[in-house]
């Protein structure tokens, strides 16, 4: 893909964030171009996460701005980036156990609901016009994501690779113009982690949604990424194509140390 | 029990009931006529958005129409092969129907199937379109398009991934739907011609054997002989109209070309899709599916799933589940035993039914199923019963996609034993069905609208149909009642002095589905003159047994050449012999007075008996049988796990069988 023409969806201008005297991220600036998939990476502690709160707006950076699709987020609240159409994943999964995986799913679109208390508890004709579209789109994601037989399972009696998949179909009810996703293959088997790539690209050649991805594996990295940034004790100290970055010193020195 | 009747000689059975009037001769005659007839009744439903959306006769019709154009306009010709591969889905029943209205055959492919078994396919049947389902099956033909220059294009109906694929020779479904839906304005009623046009004799299917021998041969399967098969079974256990029809054999199956595709224009039947291959179990539940086929691993799947769930339940409903389904088991046995029922557990039953077995049903999804079918395998007679027990009428059934269906049982008979009485074919599509037993044990049938030969090999087809008779390869015997049992392949049959053969096979797997037995080595070559067997008893059930009656017992060897014991397991082996040929019955057995050990060397690491050695080290028990000798004192030597070595002495002895 050639970058060159593509617009600039998220722009991250020299951020920078601290915890008391611990930089976790030092003048870190990034670009993320309409329907490209972008992974950062980095060893432990290198601000990967921290990066991915900020965009999320978890953690108010300390210096430096933020601005998505042409608008300053740097200090909107994290519940206006959602209807500003950014999504995340969590590494840890955040979903209402207790409920089905329709009812996660539908539960994103809560940001998409016009109609108010006095309607939806009257539940008449404008609630359940609006709970029919809103069900059509669940069940376009849960066709997408094929949940189709964990429909109505129950959240908490599902497997781990099953659950990070409902809580990518939450994030896509949320219908985002960007997807930030934390570590989407920790702690999953070699098909999970498969079936998991091959929705991320589905995700970018069907819904042609730009997608922020930390991870782990370089694997999976190297396979599904347009580009790659790599941070290192919170500088950013490399980006660009995957064989690139993979062939990059200082890349290798920050992974494997100096020879 | 049945009484075994006398071999080498030829039934005939004349269906005297109805004789159904034979509505068209051709499947797209039949999808027109029906089409026409039912035109705002539902045809098919497949879940999509999470809700079973129906598909009238009318809107088939029309999907199909679009399609046959469509091929049409592609350059497809009268005679030539489509190809459809993937799961079962309202698409790949319009692409069949499609191509056979333009006079075309049609071949499947199973979705899990592999590029260089997808290319033998392709090649062998001289195909030149193929219609795959998505994705995956559209890659795997992309592999080996190169080695077969005939195919023209590929299309594909799940565009999912299809997105960045550019490349002229694959086409979406719907844009060849497209063009024909513009050829359509231009030609009408060409569709509808060429519908009329198709002959009797004319290729409908090729459906490929499985080639566990040799390479798959493509069996031709002409549209009067799918309908000779359809009538055949609903001449004899008719198929209610708009009965639910769950479609989830793979229609690469000839079974499903005879059921889905035929039958479900005949009856007409509802065809319902399942949305996934995982979903299955909870659509035939959503649907409340009323005729199902399927095979004896799903079916089995099926009984699994109750027993995981009862494992989780609580101690209460566990033991109302064991009084219910022991009343249903007393009741089913019976029946599938085919003797009467003892008032007790006449009188349980209906209770036994309110309070467990309906809900078992329910929770299957099986309550309203009134023709369930299993075929293709022999299935445990504990998986069968499991079914009779809870209230489902599991029938078995036997068929060649050769010849079609041949046997089922029919009426209120569920021998489990057997598979059921002989159809008989309708007039209209040839002479009676006929059957007969070679020499060899062998069933050879002919009749019916007959075996139209395999793709392209003479050969074989000439080895299969020598003399006018079909040669099935299978190995039956009937019974005085005319149900028929399979035995075994014939080529797996072994020969007796006398020259008579048996199938090993077959006694085998019947005597350790005896709880009481855990291994059999069946004995009989050619320089032997009756059939025996050497036993290893299961040492759990049988020593519960032993407690149960308080029998005392010291050691394995001991146990199993105790009298009651010997005498219990010669009541499983006369089980077992009633069902047989007098020439293949075990006229004499051997409870083995130790435990064949994969330790030495007797048994596989998977439990498979080593034949050869097993008879070399009990030869003194072999020749004894062998002698006609009462009892030996047999010496067998014993590596125990620490390494030591030992002597195990015991009497043995040798039964005769009644």
């Amino acid at each position: 893909m050639d970058t060159a023409e593509k617009k600039v969806i998220l722009k991250v201008e020299n951020l920078s964030l601290t915890f008391g005297k611990v930089a976790a991220l030092s003048d870190v600036s990034l670009e993320v171009y309409d329907g490209e998939i972008l992974s950062v990476i980095g060893p432990n502690g290198a601000g990967k996460t921290s990066l991915l709160n900020c965009l999320s707006g978890f953690y108010r950076p300390d210096r430096g701005r933020i601005a998505f699709d042409g608008q300053e987020i740097t200090n909107m609240p994290t519940h206006k980036r959602a209807e500003a159409g950014i999504a995340r994943t969590f590494q840890g999964i955040q979903l209402y156990l207790g409920m089905t995986a329709l009812d996660n799913i539908m539960s994103g679109r809560h940001i998409h609901m016009r109609t108010n208390f006095i309607q939806n508890a009257l539940y008449w004709v404008w609630s359940d016009r609006e709970e029919t579209d809103h069900r059509l789109v669940a069940e376009d994601i849960i066709d997408f994501l094929e949940m189709e037989a964990i429909r109505d399972r129950v959240v908490g009696s599902l497997g781990y690779g099953l659950r990070k998949r409902v809580d990518l179909g939450r994030a896509l009810a949320l219908e985002p113009k960007i997807l930030i996703m934390d570590e989407p293959m920790a702690g999953m088997n070699v098909e999970e982690k498969e079936d998991m790539a091959r929705f991320i690209l589905d995700i970018q050649e069907a819904k042609k949604i730009p997608v922020v991805l930390v991870e782990h594996d370089m694997e999976v990295v190297t396979d599904i990424s347009n580009r790659v940034a790599v941070l290192d004790w919170g500088f950013k100290i490399a980006e660009g194509r995957p064989e690139e970055i993979m062939r990059n010193p200082s890349v290798i020195k920050a992974y494997i140390g100096e020879e | 029990m049945p009484k075994v009747k006398k071999n080498w000689k030829t039934d005939i059975y004349y269906y005297t009931g109805v004789m159904p009037e034979v509505e068209a001769e051709t499947l797209p005659a039949l999808f027109m006529k029906r089409a026409r007839e039912y035109a705002d009744e539902v045809f098919m439903t497949r879940k999509n958005y999470g809700i079973w959306q129906p598909y009238t006769w009318k809107d088939v019709r029309e999907q199909v129409r679009d399609f046959h154009y469509g091929l049409l306009e592609l350059g497809l010709q009268p005679t030539e092969t489509v190809c459809i591969g993937g799961e079962n889905e309202p698409e790949f029943f319009w692409a069949e129907y499609a191509a056979l209205a333009a006079r075309a055959k049609i071949v499947c492919l199973y979705p899990d199937m592999t590029p260089p078994e997808i290319q033998y396919i392709l090649e062998d049947s001289d195909a030149v379109y193929v219609v795959g389902e998505d994705q995956e099956q559209v890659d795997k033909v992309i592999e080996i398009r190169d080695q077969v220059p005939n195919l023209r294009k590929i299309i594909y109906w799940d565009p999912r991934g299809m997105w960045q694929y550019n490349d002229p020779m694959i086409m979406d479904f719907r844009e060849v739907q497209e063009i024909g839906r513009k050829a359509a304005e231009k030609t009408p009623g060409l569709f509808e011609k060429n519908s009329e046009s198709v002959q009797p004799d004319d290729m409908a299917v090729l459906s490929y054997t499985s080639g566990t021998t040799g390479q798959p041969k493509g069996v031709i399967m002409k549209h009067v002989a799918l309908l000779d098969t359809a009538y055949r079974s609903m001449m004899h256990m008719p198929t209610k109209p708009f009965t639910n029809y769950l479609s989830y054999i793979s229609p690469a199956w000839a079974t499903e070309q005879m059921f889905g595709i035929t039958i479900g224009l005949m009856a007409p039947m509802i065809l319902n899709f399942p949305e996934e291959p995982e979903t299955v179990m909870q659509n035939i539940r959503e649907l409340g599916a009323e005729l199902l086929m399927l095979g004896p691993r799903q079916w089995e799947g099926l009984a699994a799933i109750v027993q995981a769930r009862m494992l989780d339940a609580g101690p209460v409903r566990r033991l109302f589940y064991k009084m219910g389904l022991a009343v249903g088991m007393k009741v089913a046995v019976a029946r599938t035993e085919n003797k009467p029922v003892s008032t007790f557990w006449k009188a349980l039953y209906p209770l036994a039914d309110i309070m467990v077995l309906r809900h078992i049903r329910d929770n299957l999804g099986l309550s309203k199923c009134y023709y369930a079918f299993s075929g293709g395998a022999a299935m445990a007679p504990d998986g069968f019963r499991f079914f009779h027990a809870i209230g489902v009428d599991l029938r078995n059934g036997y068929g060649a996609t050769e010849i079609g269906l041949l046997t089922v049982h029919m009426g209120n008979q569920f021998n489990l034993e057997t598979l059921g009485k002989w159809y008989t074919s309708h007039p209209y599509f040839g002479d009676p069905l006929e059957y007969k037993i070679s020499e060899e044990g062998e069933l050879l049938v002919r009749g019916g609208s007959g075996f139209a030969g395999y793709y392209k090999k003479p050969e074989a087809t000439q080895k299969a149909e020598p003399d006018g008779w079909y040669h099935t390869g299978d190995a039956v015997t009937m019974t005085q009642d005319g149900e028929m049992i399979y035995l075994d392949r014939v080529k797996d049959l072994r020969k007796l002095s006398t020259g008579y053969h048996f199938p090993p096979q077959y006694i085998e797997t019947r005597l350790r589905f005896s709880p009481f037995i855990k291994d059999v080595i069946i004995l009989g070559d050619e320089n032997k003159e009756f059939v025996s067997c050497m036993i290893n008893i299961d040492s759990e059930t049988v020593g519960r047994l032993a407690e149960k009656r308080q029998i005392g017992y010291t050691t394995f060897a001991d146990l199993s050449q105790n009298e009651l014991v010997r005498g219990v397991i010669q009541e499983e082996v006369e089980k077992v012999n009633k069902n047989l040929e007098e020439g293949s019955r075990v006229k004499r057995f051997v409870n083995l007075p130790k435990e064949l050990d994969p330790d030495e060397a007797e048994l596989t690491r998977t439990r498979k008996l080593r034949r050869g050695f097993i008879e070399k080290r009990y030869a003194d028990i072999i020749e004894a049988i062998y002698t006609g000798k009462s009892h030996l004192e047999s010496e067998i030597e014993v590596k125990y796990r620490d390494g030591r070595q030992g002597v195990v002495r015991h009497a043995t002895f040798i039964n005769d069988t009644a």
